[in-house]
Parts: C-alpha cells; sequence; structure tokens
C-alpha cells in the first residue's frame, strides 16, 4: 500500500519523481472514481438498445432527454422530492433542537452522573438498529403511526448520539470563560445557550446539518419499513419502487433507471457542492477525537 | 442540586429518548425474542426455543453468519488500506487536490440504492463496464452478481468506491501530525518506510480505531446494497445465488416482514448485537495495545 | 364581510359539504403500481361510482411483504391480490372473506370457468379468492428463420426430441469476431415445470412435503443436456444479462422460446415474423398444457361493507377494461379480442395453444401452488438454491432427489413448530396435522 519510492529522488526539469508519480496514481485513481459517474450519464442518456451494443458507445448520437421525462412519470418523483424535502426538513429542526441542548448539557455543566450518562449515549451509538426495530414498529402500529411520518420525525426529537458526540467535542474547545462571564452579570443557563454559545459554534451547527440532511435524505430503511401507502413513499423508496416495477415486468429499462438514479442523486451533490468545506471539518472534528 | 436539577433538563430530551426508544424497547425485544408470534394473533410464549432453533438447527442463519463475517473480514481491512491509500496521496501540497478530494468523497455521500442500482449495470456479466474492461484485455469476465463466488466480491468493489468518508477522517489525521517529527527522522537518516511505520501509522492510530469500528459495525449491518441487489421478484429469493449474499440483518428482515416469524427475528436481532458487543469490546481492549493517544488526549 | 364573518361563512360552507350525504361506502382496493393502467382506471372508476353509487379508492401497491404489517396496523385495503401461500395463511387466521358468503345468488361464479374457482379454493373448502387473470405458455420462434434453414414450422403433435432436432438445426456458432451466434431455443427455469406437466408428472394440489417424481427428474436431464449440447445458453448468464427474452428473439440470438401466452409486451416488441407452438409432447404421455392459478384477489375480513367490496371487485373482473377480456369468465371471446387488438395474432397459432390449454388443462405446478402454501416457503428456502446449482451444471439431478429425506425432515419439523404456535381456524389445524400423521405413517418421504 505504500508508493515505492527512496528519499531522495532527483529533480527533472524542476519536478521531483515522487511528485510526478503520486499525480499519475491520482489520475488513475481519479478515473476509476469518475467513471461510474459517467457511464450513469451516459446510460441515463441512451435508448434501450443502447445499453446493449458491444462495444459500450459512451456518446449516444441522440441524446435521449426524454427518458428523464420518463422517468420522472413513471413514479411520482415530484411528489416524493416533496415527501422527502418535508421529512428531511422536520428532522433537521427537530435534531437540531435537541442535539445542542444535550450536547451544551454534557459539555458545559458539571452533574453527578455527568460522564456516566455520556457513555451511555456513545455506547448505543454501537447498537444494531434491528434490535429495537421489532418492538418499535409494534408500538407505531399501536398508537396508529405506521403509514405516517411520525416514526421518522418523531425520534430526532430525542436527539441522535452522533451529532450529539460531535456538538459536545466541539462546544469543548470554546473558552469557558465567556460562559462565567455571563454567569456573573446574571444570566441564566438557556440564555447563555442561546446567545452565547449557539453563535460560536456556527460551524460545527453547519456540520450536523449537512450531516443530517444527507442522512435523512438517503435513508432507506426506515421508509421501507413505516412507510406502505406511495404516495407517502420518499425519492429512495420510490427508486427501489422504480426498480422492481421495471425488473419485474420482465423488461429491465435500464437507461430509464439510470435517469432517475442520475435525478435522485442530484440534490446531494448539489448540496455538497455549496458546503463543502463545512461538511469535511466536521468529519475532521469528529474522527480525529474519536 | 440547582446545577443538577439544570444539568438533567438539559440532558433530558436524550434521557427521555434513550428510556423510550432504546432501553425501553431493547427489554421489549428481549420478551419478544422468547415467543413466536406473528403479528396478526397474540404471542406464544416458547422460552428460549427461538435460540435453540436458530443456533442449533438453522443452517440458514449459519451461512447468513458466515457471509456477514466473510464480507466484513474483507470489505474492512480493504476499505482501510484503500482509504489510507487516498488520503497519504492528497496529504502532499498538490494542485488540484481539492478536485481530487472531492471526487473520492462524493461516491460515499450519494443515494446508496442508486449507487446499488448503477453498480448492478456496470457489473452486468455481459454488457457492463467491467468486464468490458476485462474483456479488452482478454478475460473473461466472471458473472459476479449471479456468480456464487463473485456476488461478494462485487459487493465489496461497490463499498471500495465509497471509502471517501473513511479517507477524510485519515486526512484530517494526517495532516495534524506535527512536521517536526519528520524532520527529526529526516536529521536521523531514517527512510521514507520506516517514516510510515514508526511516526505515521501511531499518529493516526487513533482515527484508525475510530475507523476500524465504524467499519465493522457498518459492514455487518449490510442490508440495502444486499436487498437492492439480489433481490428478485420473487419474495423468497433474496439470498442471492446459492444465498451467497443473504447477510444477517437481510435473514432477519425477511423472516420479520415476510415469514412474520417476529419473535424468531428478534432473537437474531439479539445474537448480532451480542457478537457486535463482543467484537467492539474486544477491540476496545486491544486497542491499549496500539493506539497511541498523545498526552492529554483520552 | 368582515373578516369574523368570512371565517364563519367558510366554516359553515365546510361542514355543509361534509354533511351533505357523501357517505357513499368506499372500497380500497390495491392495484399493480403500473402508471398507464392506474390512469385508465381511474378514469372508469368515475363511472363506476356513478352508477353504482360506490366509490373505489386506488392504492397502487408495489410490494407483497407490506400487505400483512398493513393488516397488523389496521390499515388493510379491502381489495388486494393474494398468492396461494398468503391467501391459506390469511383464510386460516380468518383474515380473508370467503366469497361464497359474498355472493350467494350472484350469477357471477356461474360464469367463471370451474377451474378458476378451484384454484382459488383453499384445504377447508372455502373459496378465498377470485383470479383475476390466466395465462398458458407456448413455444415462440422465428417463422423466418425456419424457411431460412427450410424447416417446416412446429404443430401441436411435435415431441421433445422433435424439438431438440429442430434446435440443433438452427443453433449456429458465433463467428471469428464473436458476433453471430444464435442458439437453437431458450427456455428459463420457471418454465421447467411446465413442461414437467407434459412429461405426465403427476403433482397433487395438497402435497405438503417435497416430492419430485420420476417424470420431473427425467425432463430436468433432457434440460440440462440441452444446456450441455450447446443449443440453449447457459441459464445463469441469461439472467444475468438483465435482457428481456423478448429481445433475444428479436436479435436471433435464439430462434425458438418458451413464454407466456399471451405475452403483451412480446406482441408489442416483435417487428420479426413471428409464430407460436404448443409445448412439445412426450410420447406416450397424456398432453396436460399448463395454466397458471397463481392467486387471485381477496376480500380482507374488516372491510366495513362486504357487499360494496363484492361489486367493487366484480366489476374489476368484469368490466375494467384493463383486464378484458377476461380469461377467467367462460362466456367472453378471449382469443377473438386479443386478435383484435392485436392482428399480428391471426396466423400466428396463438388460438390453437389458448384452445388446448383449456381442453387439456394440466393447471399450475409451480411450487407455491404445488405444495401446500404451509411447506412452499421452508420447501423452496432449501430447494432453490439446489436446483441453482444443477441449472449451473455444477451438481447432477440426482443430488437433488438424494436431498429430498433431508429436506422433508427439516421442513416437517418446521411445519410442527408452525401449527403448535400459529393461531388457525381449527379446519384448518385438522387437515395439517392429518397430512403431517399421514406423513410419518408413509415415510416414503
Amino acid at each position: 500500500m505504500r508508493l515505492n519510492e527512496r528519499s531522495q529522488l532527483p529533480l527533472v526539469a524542476g519536478i521531483s519523481l515522487r511528485y510526478a508519480l503520486t499525480y499519475a496514481v491520482l489520475m488513475l485513481l481519479g478515473a476509476l472514481f469518475l467513471i461510474p459517474f459517467l457511464w450513469m450519464l451516459s446510460v441515463s442518456l441512451q435508448d434501450a438498445q443502447g445499453m446493449f451494443a458491444l462495444p459500450f458507445r459512451w456518446i449516444p448520437d441522440r441524446p435521449r432527454w426524454e427518458n428523464y421525462g420518463a422517468a420522472l412519470s413513471a413514479v411520482p418523483f415530484g411528489r416524493y422530492l416533496f415527501n422527502t424535502s418535508v421529512i428531511t426538513a422536520s428532522v433537521l429542526c427537530l435534531t437540531l433542537f435537541s442535539c445542542t441542548l444535550v450536547a451544551y448539557g454534557f459539555s458545559r455543566l458539571r452533574f453527578p452522573g455527568r460522564d456516566m450518562l455520556f457513555a451511555v449515549c456513545i455506547s448505543t451509538m454501537m447498537l444494531p438498529g434491528q434490535v429495537t426495530m421489532i418492538p418499535l414498529y409494534m408500538a407505531y402500529a399501536r398508537l396508529g403511526w405506521v403509514d405516517t411520518y411520525l416514526p421518522l420525525i418523531v425520534p430526532s426529537l430525542f436527539g441522535s448520539p452522533f451529532y450529539i458526540f460531535l456538538l459536545r467535542q466541539f462546544f469543548l474547545t470554546i473558552f469557558r470563560e465567556y460562559d462565567e462571564a455571563a454567569l456573573l452579570d446574571g444570566a441564566g443557563r438557556l440564555r447563555i445557550y442561546w446567545s452565547i454559545v449557539l453563535p460560536l459554534a456556527r460551524p460545527a451547527i453547519a456540520t450536523v446539518t449537512l450531516f443530517c440532511f444527507i442522512g435523512t435524505w438517503n435513508d432507506f430503511f426506515g421508509p421501507l419499513i413505516y412507510l406502505n401507502s406511495p404516495e407517502k413513499a420518499t425519492l429512495t423508496l420510490g427508486l427501489n419502487m422504480l426498480k422492481s416495477q421495471v425488473i419485474g415486468s420482465g423488461s429491465v429499462q435500464w437507461h430509464i433507471l439510470m435517469a432517475a438514479s442520475v435525478l435522485v442523486m442530484l440534490p446531494n451533490i448539489i448540496v455538497f457542492f455549496l458546503a463543502q468545506k463545512q461538511f469535511i471539518r466536521g468529519i475532521q472534528i469528529g474522527g480525529l477525537r474519536g | 442540586m440547582r446545577r443538577t436539577l439544570e444539568g438533567y433538563l438539559f440532558v433530558s430530551p436524550w434521557l427521555a429518548g434513550f428510556i423510550l426508544l432504546t432501553a425501553g424497547p431493547m427489554i421489549a425485544s428481549l420478551y419478544i425474542s422468547g415467543t413466536s408470534w406473528t403479528m396478526l394473533s397474540p404471542p406464544v410464549w416458547v422460552g428460549a426455543q427461538n435460540y435453540a432453533r436458530l443456533l442449533g438447527d438453522d443452517h440458514r442463519f449459519g451461512l447468513s453468519l458466515l457471509n456477514t463475517l466473510t464480507y466484513v473480514a474483507l470489505a474492512v481491512p480493504l476499505g482501510l488500506a484503500v482509504s489510507l491509500l487516498l488520503a497519504l496521496l492528497l496529504n502532499r501540497r498538490i494542485p488540484g487536490r481539492g478536485l481530487f478530494r472531492t471526487l473520492f468523497f462524493l461516491p460515499s455521500i450519494t443515494n446508496l440504492v442508486a449507487v446499488s442500482l448503477l453498480w448492478m449495470w456496470i457489473l452486468n456479466p455481459e454488457y457492463g463496464l467491467l468486464n468490458g474492461a476485462l474483456r479488452m484485455a482478454g478475460i473473461d469476465g466472471p458473472l459476479w452478481f449471479q456468480s456464487e463466488r463473485w456476488a461478494k466480491p462485487a459487493l465489496i468493489i461497490m463499498s471500495l468506491w465509497g471509502t471517501g468518508g473513511t479517507m477524510i477522517v485519515f486526512l484530517a489525521a494526517l495532516q495534524g501530525i506535527p512536521g517536526e517529527l519528520y524532520e527529526a527522522a529526516d536529521l536521523d537518516g531514517a527512510g521514507a518506510f520506516s517514516k510510515f511505520v514508526h511516526i505515521t501509522l501511531p499518529m493516526i492510530s487513533p482515527a484508525f480505531l475510530f475507523n476500524l469500528i465504524v467499519g465493522i459495525i457498518g459492514s455487518s449491518q449490510v442490508f440495502t446494497q444486499a436487498y437492492v441487489m439480489t433481490g428478485s421478484a420473487e419474495p423468497g429469493t433474496e439470498g442471492g445465488p446459492n444465498n451467497a449474499t443473504l447477510f444477517v440483518v437481510l435473514y432477519l428482515y425477511k423472516k420479520a416482514f415476510q415469514e412474520f416469524s417476529m419473535g424468531y427475528a428478534a432473537s437474531i436481532a439479539w445474537v448480532l448485537f451480542f457478537l457486535m458487543l463482543v467484537a467492539t469490546v474486544l477491540q476496545m481492549k486491544l486497542a491499549r495495545r496500539w493506539v497511541y493517544y498523545e498526552a492529554g488526549e483520552q | 364581510m368582515t373578516r369574523r364573518a368570512q371565517c364563519l361563512a367558510a366554516a359553515a360552507l365546510v361542514l355543509a359539504g361534509c354533511s351533505s350525504g357523501d357517505r357513499k361506502p368506499e372500497v380500497e382496493y390495491n392495484c399493480p403500481a403500473n402508471a398507464l393502467e392506474i390512469e385508465v382506471l381511474q378514469r372508469e372508476i368515475t363511472r363506476f361510482e356513478a352508477d353504482s353509487g360506490i366509490r373505489i379508492k386506488l392504492n397502487p401497491f408495489s410490494g407483497q411483504d407490506k400487505l400483512y404489517a398493513m393488516m397488523a396496523a389496521g390499515k388493510a385495503p379491502d381489495i388486494f391480490y393474494t398468492s396461494s401461500t398468503m391467501r391459506d395463511r390469511l383464510a386460516a387466521e380468518d383474515r380473508i372473506l370467503d366469497l361464497r358468503t359474498v355472493s350467494k345468488g350472484d350469477p357471477l361464479p356461474g360464469r367463471l370457468w370451474p377451474h378458476v374457482i378451484l384454484n382459488g379454493t383453499s384445504v377447508d373448502g372455502g373459496w378465498y379468492s377470485l383470479g383475476n387473470w390466466e395465462f398458458t405458455c407456448g413455444v415462440y420462434y422465428r417463422k423466418d428463420l425456419f424457411r431460412e434453414a427450410g424447416l417446416s414450422p412446429p404443430d401441436s403433435s411435435w415431441t421433445w426430441d422433435d424439438m431438440v432436432s429442430l434446435a440443433r438445426k438452427l443453433t449456429r456458432p458465433p463467428g471469428p469476431d464473436g458476433r453471430g451466434g444464435r442458439y437453437g431455443i431458450f427456455i428459463g427455469s420457471h418454465f421447467v415445470e411446465a413442461l414437467e406437466l407434459m412429461n405426465g408428472a403427476d403433482i397433487p394440489r395438497e402435497m405438503l412435503l417435497l416430492r419430485i417424481p420420476a417424470e420431473s427428474a427425467d425432463l430436468y436431464r433432457r434440460y440440462v443436456a440441452l444446456m450441455d449440447e450447446g443449443i440453449m445458453p447457459d441459464l445463469l448468464r441469461m439472467q444475468a444479462m438483465g435482457m428481456q427474452p423478448a429481445q433475444l428473439l428479436e436479435n436471433g440470438k435464439v430462434a425458438m422460446l418458451v413464454e407466456a401466452v399471451p405475452n403483451q409486451s412480446l406482441i408489442e416488441a416483435m417487428t420479426a415474423p413471428w409464430g407460436v407452438a404448443p409445448l412439445p409432447r412426450f410420447p406416450g404421455k397424456k398432453p396436460a398444457y399448463f395454466r397458471s392459478a397463481s392467486g387471485g384477489l381477496s376480500l380482507s375480513a374488516s372491510t366495513r361493507d362486504p357487499g360494496a367490496a363484492w361489486k367493487a371487485l366484480k366489476w374489476i373482473v368484469t368490466e375494467a377494461s384493463t383486464y378484458q377480456p377476461n380469461p377467467v369468465l367462460r362466456d367472453v371471446d378471449f382469443t377473438g379480442g386479443w386478435e383484435k387488438r392485436y392482428p399480428q395474432l391471426l396466423g400466428s397459432g396463438f388460438r390453437q395453444v389458448w384452445d388446448l390449454s383449456l381442453e387439456h388443462n394440466g393447471g399450475d405446478p409451480r411450487f407455491f401452488v404445488r405444495f401446500s402454501s404451509w411447506t412452499s416457503g421452508p420447501i423452496l428456502e432449501r430447494l432453490q438454491p439446489l436446483l441453482d446449482q444443477v441449472w449451473a451444471r455444477k451438481k447432477p439431478v440426482d443430488s437433488l432427489l438424494a436431498a429430498i429425506p433431508a429436506i422433508n425432515s427439516e421442513v416437517r419439523r418446521e411445519i410442527a413448530v408452525t401449527s403448535a404456535t400459529m393461531t388457525m381456524k381449527p379446519e384448518f389445524r385438522e387437515k395439517i396435522e392429518q397430512a403431517l400423521k399421514e406423513m410419518h405413517d408413509h415415510s416414503a418421504f
């Protein structure tokens, strides 16, 4: 796994060999990573026969933009976009609200049992969701929440260990002096939380927002289990429905499926490009202290 | 006193959630695992019978455990190696670094269902990209998802495409290594390999541990890819060719939502939990040996 | 008007709308999630509503595993599709209606083919599902390729050996560039059972355990021999390709293809000249053509208005245009209707294939019908991987036969557990326990 190189390589035309080698490997790997995306785009613009052409033609004679139209109409993606947005927005708000509160409690306040509770919180990250899945499902069924968005949204009211952990780590780096000064001035804890710590924690909050957005937007297992009515489905579920519709009928219309996949991937990619720095910084914070 | 109240107040959302959504259901699911229960009829207590059947009689469960273990044993080390390699490459100040970083990271945040579909097609034996490339090199590619032997490697290849997240963690760790260490080593005349083994690896070991644990936990719960890719129109055949991609969580899903043996499914979940607990504790214990923390960190 | 008055007026209007007797009975129908079908159905439903006063709510559905979950959550639809397996389980748990009760005095049962009612009957004698579609299968072939090779097209008297010899003559190896190869025939693995029937395999309806009669084993060997000889493409490779079978025939990659009759997508996709012949016969065996019976529509036992639900079900089966002409009805000109819609069916052999399947109805021996629904799941779970290996020619057919006792003993244990722990209507439990007892006595399994 290590590049074969000796410490001092000759400089060739001002560029060290090590440099060039690194670049070459990067280009190769970059190409490998890029090709699936390109292929997805290419297939999505071809017709039913185009995929089966040997050798594969990367650029079709006539790009079939109508595949995207067909994908949109085969399954009501517009509706699903709306559903997914509603769910994601709700989850986002509730998550930010609860996780920041709890993280603040774990990082800034001292009370007996704090560290033990935090350890418990972390360890629940390792719990496979399937252990609690069945009783939760039954409970939701009793409550009549199955086939509604409630099982997907309400749990975020109680916070999620991963984000709590991330936020706590960040809060720990904010100077205590601000808190103490405010306390001396007679401000209540809640006020300190709201007007001092939160604004300072903007990068971490942005990160949590992004993670939460991506996670909820892409969630598959939750909607798969809890949503039954097709009109309530999310984008991910819609894609799966399209797939089983398309494959089950005996004719595999991959070009439509790829077009649909591109559409589903688009929001993620857009959001990512808009907020790259925060995203990566967030993982750094979380991972380093792990 | 006031402090305690304040503290608990702030933490109350999580605490309430823990009791309602985690601890409570865990106890309930333990009870359910001792019953035989299709959802429509009342549960029938059977004691440890589910576990006895599961561990003694159920060949498919054993197979699913083996499949999951194989997958984890292959996917996690390979994933760590590849992402470490990428991080090392990106750790140099070269132009276009940001672009590459984006490129490598992008697949890991895109929709898993879409990714599964994409790779289903790339790994199509006849018309797919990979076999096409192999054909040009004169190799007759395997049947990938239709082949018992190559279905798991196919999933692993797909998972390697998505190691962007792990790579970023490594990258952050690498960038946190103080340069002086390397300079000192240079003065001592250390070679590149020696620097890697004695400086780089120990300094990133916390990140390594993090990625390892997260990787193992994540891989052992592999579900979506297997469900989307090897699930066919007929329920009962999602295990892939000769059940090669029947993983534990997939098996659990089948038992719960296709055969409605809720009690049995709950017992599967508990066995999985127990195994993961053992694995994590083992790792944490072993970690003391090889993970190096700078003074003050923990 | 003041704001307050506006609000009150709006509220009054809403209330008026609610109480103006919009209490039509509403029936929820789980229909296949096909966008075009739904569009057409939606239009016709409004007419049905105007005529009968019953509102049908469409619920596009794309997953059987959700149905049970919906029932448990109390949100079951009124009309839904059940496979034979689901039907028996739900009937045993008293979740679906016996259609004999709701259809008393109704002319519809008289209009159905007798085997349709039989297909929907469970082991306690109750009629729990009404089939909404039937199909048979045949051998589609390329007329032009036959002509080219100087071969005369097959007719209903052709035998398996005739078919093999034709396939041999039509198979062509690929050229030096790797293209242009052609196989004589392709038979998907799910049509193997249809051929077992033609070979005279006797597969009783309520078999609880796995039994592979000699005729079936013989057929499996012949099937594998096709691949060994190279006149049929490798099964796994074909499945992996993801190509529609019709595309194979259209591209000339195969000269003959066993497929469902009628197959709408094939009929619409084919531009090359084609015909369809009945399945080949086996010497000395009476013809028994496959006719599907894989399930049908059932009525939920918790439906609020059984009468309305039955009327809606009746309308769906007899009048919803998407399903017409409906082959389950005796008094409908099925072949005529299809020939009108697709003129290329005239002279293709379609009519003959269909009429033969009615005359010599062999039924549906597919796994979930062959075995009792209580055991088909466990049996298939264990049998399918072995079958896959046999079709991949990694193991011989005899390995299947050798595995039967082990499979059956495991299945016997599972069903004992099931019957001990599942809530079932007494009639069902009695039948299962009786069958278990008989199996113990005749341990030929």
